[in-house]
């Protein structure tokens, strides 16, 4: 059953991980003409239409997360202990404490995007959405490199 | 003041709150509650670990939420609130409570 819940945790991270950093980019990078490249058509997506998947699938995500986080409580994290793999230990923790403050910071990210968009908050709809970003893939990585040491089930 | 204007003082007075709090929580161990993995079991407040470890993390995060939400209520409900508030902190403190996890959590990467 975890090991089910795990892939499921992955999947909704693997869409997160694409929906937040399109996102990103069209607000970060905005295209200046029409696009003609596969790199101008990234950055000329409307990234206002993206909010609603970002709560949802990041929420989803870290309730997942959560609900799977005592089975890596249990056997994954003893085992990194005992190999002394403490770099991957600390990651995981970081992992843990920017994915809480991600949450926190969604009521906020939704509010910055609302329509019709607010010019002054430009800055803070940006910064939030790449900081979201980040921990995104910053939580995606370290899941990877995580299960990659030590996948559940094993 | 408008709805909008209250829903916003509300998201980003929570979003600074919530991060200073969190940080609080962790660095001071403030969980609302402590789950036992080993045993599938809840208590309240902070108790120590018995037959395995014990997980703070959703203690940490409920009392942040519940603290942020306070404040967040309170300052929604002050007369021009978003007004005063600068949009800047909603994203410079939880930038900064990840720095200062990244600092706080060091020795993990200097072993």
């Amino acid at each position: 059953m975890t090991t089910l819940l795990l892939i499921i945790h992955g999947l909704l991270a693997v869409a997160l991980l694409g929906v937040v950093t399109h996102q990103a980019i069209g607000v970060l990078l905005p295209a200046a003409k029409a696009p003609a490249s596969f790199l101008d058509r990234m950055r000329s997506v409307s990234a206002s239409s993206y909010v609603t998947a970002v709560v949802v699938l990041y929420i989803g995500t870290a309730i997942l997360g959560a609900v799977i986080y005592p089975e890596y409580r249990l056997g994954v994290r003893v085992v990194l202990e005992q190999l002394a793999l403490s770099k991957a230990n600390g990651a995981f923790e970081l992992k843990e404490h920017f994915a809480a403050i991600g949450l926190g910071m969604l009521p906020a990210y939704a509010f910055f995007w609302r329509q019709p968009l607010d010019e002054k908050y430009a800055r803070a709809r940006a910064v939030t959405t790449a900081t979201l970003a980040f921990i995104v893939w910053w939580s995606f990585f370290v899941g990877h490199i995580l299960n990659n040491i030590r996948g559940f089930g094993s | 003041m408008t709805p909008s204007s209250t829903r916003g003082t509300f998201a980003m007075v929570f979003m600074v709150v919530y991060a200073v709090a969190y940080a609080i929580a962790v660095e001071n161990n403030y969980a609302l509650f402590t789950y036992h993995p080993a045993t599938g079991e809840f208590g309240p407040l902070v108790q120590a670990a018995r037959e395995g470890p014990a997980m703070y993390w959703y203690g940490w995060m409920t009392s942040a939420a519940i603290a942020a939400s306070i404040a967040a209520g309170i300052a929604s409900s002050l007369p021009h609130g978003v007004q005063r508030f600068w949009s800047g902190w909603s994203w410079a403190f939880p930038i900064a409570a990840m720095v200062l996890f990244g600092y706080l959590l060091r020795g993990f990467f200097m072993r």
